[in-house]
C-alpha cells in the first residue's frame, strides 16, 4: 500500500486537515491539489499588461534555446521574454514594497494621533526608542515632552512616503561604504511612494523595455521598503508598543481552549491587536464571557500580527500562514479578526462549515461574506470591546464537531537589535563584540536570516525546519521572522535547550554562554529591517570588513509565496546579502534576467539571488557563501586563542 | 540605576568602601524575564545608554570601524 503523503511536518496541521476532510470542508491544501500552478506564468513568461495580450512566451522544454527560437519569443508589441520576466519581477517588488509601506503609513497615522493625544488608550511606551529616533532624524530633544518630540518624528516619517527628491532618511544608518555603493549604482531611493509609482509606470505597456534598467529600479524600490517603509513601521511600533525583549510564549493550534472564548487576530498591523490584548483582560469583559458559560477569554495570534503581540505581551501563537483555516476547523474558534495581508479569502468559506465569525476591520481589506467592524485608532478601546463581545456572543453557538490538537510548543521571542546588543554586554558594555569575536575565532561560522512565508506547493514547514537545522548544525546562528520563525518555533528550535540538541559545538557553546537559543525570533516581516540593522552593527563593530557584503552572512526564504517576500529578498540582495529562495523562481522563463539577478548582481551590489528548491542544498549554498566570505576576510583558518598559563609563559620567555 | 557602595577588606589595610556590583543578583523570572529597558528610568540615563550602548550610531567619542577611517 502506498503511504499517504503528509501535507505538513506538523502533526496538529495534519490532524486538522483530516478533520476538515471528514467534516466535508475544503481547505487550502485541497485547493492546491486541484489547482496546479500555471507553468508559463510561474516563471514570468506571461504578460497581461495590455489588452492585446495576455501574451505567453514559454521556453521550449528540455532543449537549449536557439537564437532563432529566442527571437520568436515575443509578445504582440514585440516585448522580449527578458522584458516580460523583468516587468513581472519588478511589479512583485513594487507590490511588496507597497504592502509594507502602506502598513507603515497607517502606523505613522496612529503614531501621530497618539502624539497629539487623539488616540485614547495608546501611549508612548518606549521613551528610549523615541529618543533614538529623535537623534536619527535630527529632532530637538532638550526639555521637550515626549509628545512634542513624537509629533516632529511622526511628521518627518510621514514625509518619507511622499518625498520626491534626495534620499530617504534611514539610509544613513547603513554602513558608509554601502551608502556610497548605492549612490554609485544610482539606486538610492528618493521617496517610498515615488519608487513604487515609478515601477508601475515603467512596467506599463511600452515604457521601460530594457531588463537591466527595470531591475535597477526594482533594487531602488526594494531599498525604499527595507530601509524605508519596513524600518519606519518597526521603529514607530517599538515606540508605541515597546521594543521587544525576550519573552516566553507558546505556539501551535494546541493553544486553543475548549472551555474558553477563543479569538484569533490575524494579519500584520499591530494597532488593533495591542488594544485587544488590553481589553481582553478587562474584568468586566471577562465577566461577560463567564456569563455565557466560558471559563475566560483566550486571545491568540496568527501570522505577523501574532508575532507582534507575542513579542510584546507573550500572547500565544495559534500558527502560521497555512494554519489559518485550520484554526477554524478545530470548531472552537469563536472569531477570527483580520487586519491586512496574507488573509485567505478561503477563511469565509471554511467559516461556513463551522460557527466561526470572520471579522474584517480595515477598509483596505474587505472579504465577501465576512462581518466588518471598522477599526479606528481614535476609538480603539471601544471597537476592541465590540469585537470581543461579538466573539463572546458566538461562544454558545458552537456545534458538535470539535477537536483541538494537543500540540503546543514553548518558544522565546523578542530578539530586537537593541536586545541582542544588550544581551552581549549588559547595560554598561552593550556590544556586538562577542558576536564578531566568536565569528572571527570560528565558534560561530556565520549568520543567516531565514524568513518568509508558507507555501501550499511545499510540505508545510518542512523546508524552513530542514534548512535551519542544517545551518545551526554547521555553526551558523539563525535570525528569523514571520511564518518561518513560527515553523522553527513549532519544531522546538527557539528555546535555549535547542542549542545543545541541534547546534554544532561552537555555536552551542556561545548560545550556552549567553543563554540564547541558536535560532533567534526577531519578529514579523516588517521586522526584517531589524536584520539589516543587526548586520550593520556587525560591520560597525569591526573586524568583519567594511560593508554588509563583506560579512559571512546569507539570507533565505525557503517557502516563500508573497510578493512581499520578493521585495524583502531584493532589499537583502541590494544591501549586499546573498539570498536563496525555494519553491520556484519567477524569472526562470528568461535566462538573461535570471543570470543578471543570480550572477551580475554580485559584481554590482556584493549580494545576489539564488534559487534552490531543496532546503538542504540551499543551506549548503549559504554555508559555501559564508565560507567564501570568511576566506576573503582571512578568518577561514581562525582558531581559538590559546590562553597561556604562567608555566607556558616562562617556557616562551626561555625560548 | 542606583550604585551600591560596599565595604571590602583589603590585605594589609583597613576596610575600604568600593563600588559594589552593577549587575542584579539572581536570575530574572516571571514578569521580569527578559525585561531590561525598564532598568533605565530617567531621560538622561536613556540618552547616556544610547551614547554608550549604541555608540557607533550615537556616541561622540566612540568610533566604530568605519568612523575611524572616515569621520562622519
Ligand atoms: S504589453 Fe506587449 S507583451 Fe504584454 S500583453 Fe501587451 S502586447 Fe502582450
Amino acid at each position: 500500500m502506498v503511504e499517504k503523503e503528509n501535507k505538513s511536518i506538523d502533526q496538529a496541521t495534519n490532524e486538522m486537515i483530516e478533520k476538515a476532510a471528514s467534516d466535508g470542508c475544503s481547505v487550502v491544501f485541497d485547493r492546491a491539489e486541484s489547482m496546479k500552478p500555471c507553468p508559463i506564468g510561474s516563471v514570468g513568461s506571461c504578460c497581461q499588461n495590455c489588452s492585446m495580450g495576455p501574451c505567453r512566451v514559454p521556453l521550449t522544454k528540455g532543449k537549449e534555446e536557439t537564437p532563432e527560437a529566442k527571437k520568436k519569443r515575443r509578445g504582440v508589441c514585440g516585448a522580449t521574454a527578458e522584458t516580460i520576466a523583468a516587468r513581472y519581477f519588478a511589479r512583485m517588488v513594487a507590490s511588496g514594497t507597497a504592502a509594507h509601506s502602506d502598513h507603515a503609513r497607517k502606523v505613522t497615522e496612529t503614531f501621530l494621533a497618539v502624539a497629539r493625544g487623539e488616540a485614547p488608550g495608546y501611549q508612548i511606551k518606549d521613551e528610549q526608542k523615541l529618543l533614538q529616533l529623535a537623534l536619527d532624524l535630527g529632532v530637538e530633544i532638550s526639555e521637550r515632552s515626549n509628545e512634542e518630540i513624537a509629533i516632529d518624528i511622526g511628521e518627518i516619517a510621514m514625509k518619507e512616503f511622499g518625498r520626491q527628491e534626495g534620499e530617504i532618511l534611514f539610509l544613513k544608518r547603513a554602513p558608509l561604504k554601502r551608502q556610497e555603493l548605492w549612490r554609485k549604482q544610482g539606486v538610492t531611493p528618493r521617496g517610498i511612494d515615488r519608487e513604487v509609482v515609478e515601477i508601475m509606470h515603467r512596467t506599463h505597456m511600452g515604457v521601460d523595455q530594457e531588463y537591466k534598467s527595470l531591475l535597477k529600479q526594482a533594487v531602488r524600490t526594494s531599498l525604499a521598503d527595507g530601509w524605508g517603509g519596513s524600518m519606519i513601521a518597526t521603529e514607530l511600533q517599538d515606540v508605541m508598543f515597546g521594543t521587544p525583549a525576550p519573552v516566553l510564549g507558546r505556539i501551535n493550534l494546541g493553544i486553543l481552549r475548549e472551555d474558553e472564548v477563543n479569538l484569533i487576530i490575524h494579519g500584520h498591523e499591530p494597532q488593533l491587536a495591542e488594544m485587544l490584548a488590553v481589553v481582553a483582560q478587562d474584568p468586566q469583559i471577562v465577566e461577560y464571557a463567564i456569563s455565557k458559560g466560558a471559563k475566560g477569554i483566550n486571545l491568540a495570534g496568527m501570522c505577523c500580527t501574532a508575532n507582534e503581540i507575542l513579542m510584546r505581551h507573550g500572547i500565544p501563537l495559534a500558527g502560521n500562514f497555512l494554519q489559518q483555516e485550520l484554526a477554524i476547523v478545530t470548531g472552537v474558534l469563536d472569531a477570527i479578526v483580520v487586519d491586512v495581508q496574507c488573509i485567505m479569502q478561503g477563511l469565509a468559506d471554511v467559516a461556513q462549515c463551522y460557527h466561526t465569525k470572520v471579522i474584517t476591520t480595515d477598509s483596505r481589506a474587505r472579504i465577501e461574506g465576512a462581518m466588518h467592524i471598522e477599526f479606528d485608532e481614535h476609538n480603539a478601546a471601544e471597537i476592541a470591546r465590540d469585537i470581543i463581545r461579538t466573539a463572546i456572543d458566538n461562544f454558545p453557538n458552537r456545534s458538535g464537531s470539535i477537536r483541538v490538537p494537543k500540540q503546543e510548543t514553548d518558544l522565546i521571542a523578542g530578539f530586537s537589535h537593541e536586545t541582542i546588543n544588550y544581551l552581549m554586554g549588559g547595560l554598561f558594555r552593550a556590544s556586538y563584540r562577542p558576536l564578531n569575536d566568536n565569528i572571527i575565532n570560528g565558534r560561530i561560522r556565520g549568520v543567516a536570516g531565514v524568513v518568509g512565508c508558507n507555501n501550499a506547493r511545499v510540505t508545510h514547514d518542512s523546508a524552513h525546519v530542514a534548512m535551519v537545522k542544517e545551518l545551526i548544525k554547521n555553526d551558523v546562528l539563525v535570525l528569523q521572522t514571520g511564518c518561518s520563525a513560527m515553523a522553527c518555533a513549532k519544531a522546538g528550535l527557539m528555546v535555549p535547550e535547542a542549542a545543545a540538541e541541534y547546534a554544532g559545538e561552537g555555536l552551542a557553546s556561545v548560545c550556552e554562554a549567553i543563554g540564547i537559543p541558536p535560532v533567534l525570533h526577531l519578529g514579523s516581516c516588517v521586522d526584517n529591517a531589524r536584520i539589516l540593522v543587526a548586520a550593520t552593527m556587525m560591520v560597525k563593530d569591526g573586524g568583519l570588513g567594511d560593508d554588509v557584503s563583506d560579512l559571512p552572512v546569507a539570507g533565505a526564504a525557503p517557502e516563500w509565496m508573497s510578493e512581499k517576500a520578493i521585495s524583502i529578498g531584493q532589499y537583502f540582495v541590494g544591501s549586499g546579502i546573498f539570498t536563496v529562495f525555494g519553491v520556484n523562481w519567477p524569472t526562470l522563463g528568461s535566462k538573461g534576467v535570471t543570470d543578471f539577478l543570480f550572477k551580475d548582481f554580485e559584481e554590482m551590489y556584493g549580494g545576489m539571488w539564488a534559487f534552490e528548491a531543496d532546503p538542504i542544498k540551499a543551506a549548503q549554498l549559504m554555508i559555501e557563501h559564508i565560507d567564501k566570505k570568511r576566506k576573503a576576510l582571512g578568518i577561514d583558518k581562525a582558531r581559538d586563542r590559546i590562553l597561556y598559563d604562567m608555566e607556558a609563559r616562562r617556557e616562551l620567555d626561555a625560548a | 540605576m542606583e550604585y551600591k557602595i560596599v565595604e571590602r577588606s583589603a590585605p594589609g589595610r583597613e576596610k575600604v568602601e568600593v563600588l559594589g556590583e552593577t549587575y542584579e543578583e539572581g536570575k530574572p523570572d516571571s514578569e521580569d524575564l527578559g525585561r531590561w529597558r525598564q532598568k533605565l528610568t530617567s531621560r538622561e540615563e536613556k540618552l547616556k545608554y544610547l551614547q554608550t550602548g549604541e555608540r557607533y550610531l550615537y556616541g561622540k567619542d566612540w568610533y566604530g570601524s568605519e568612523k575611524r577611517k572616515n569621520p562622519a
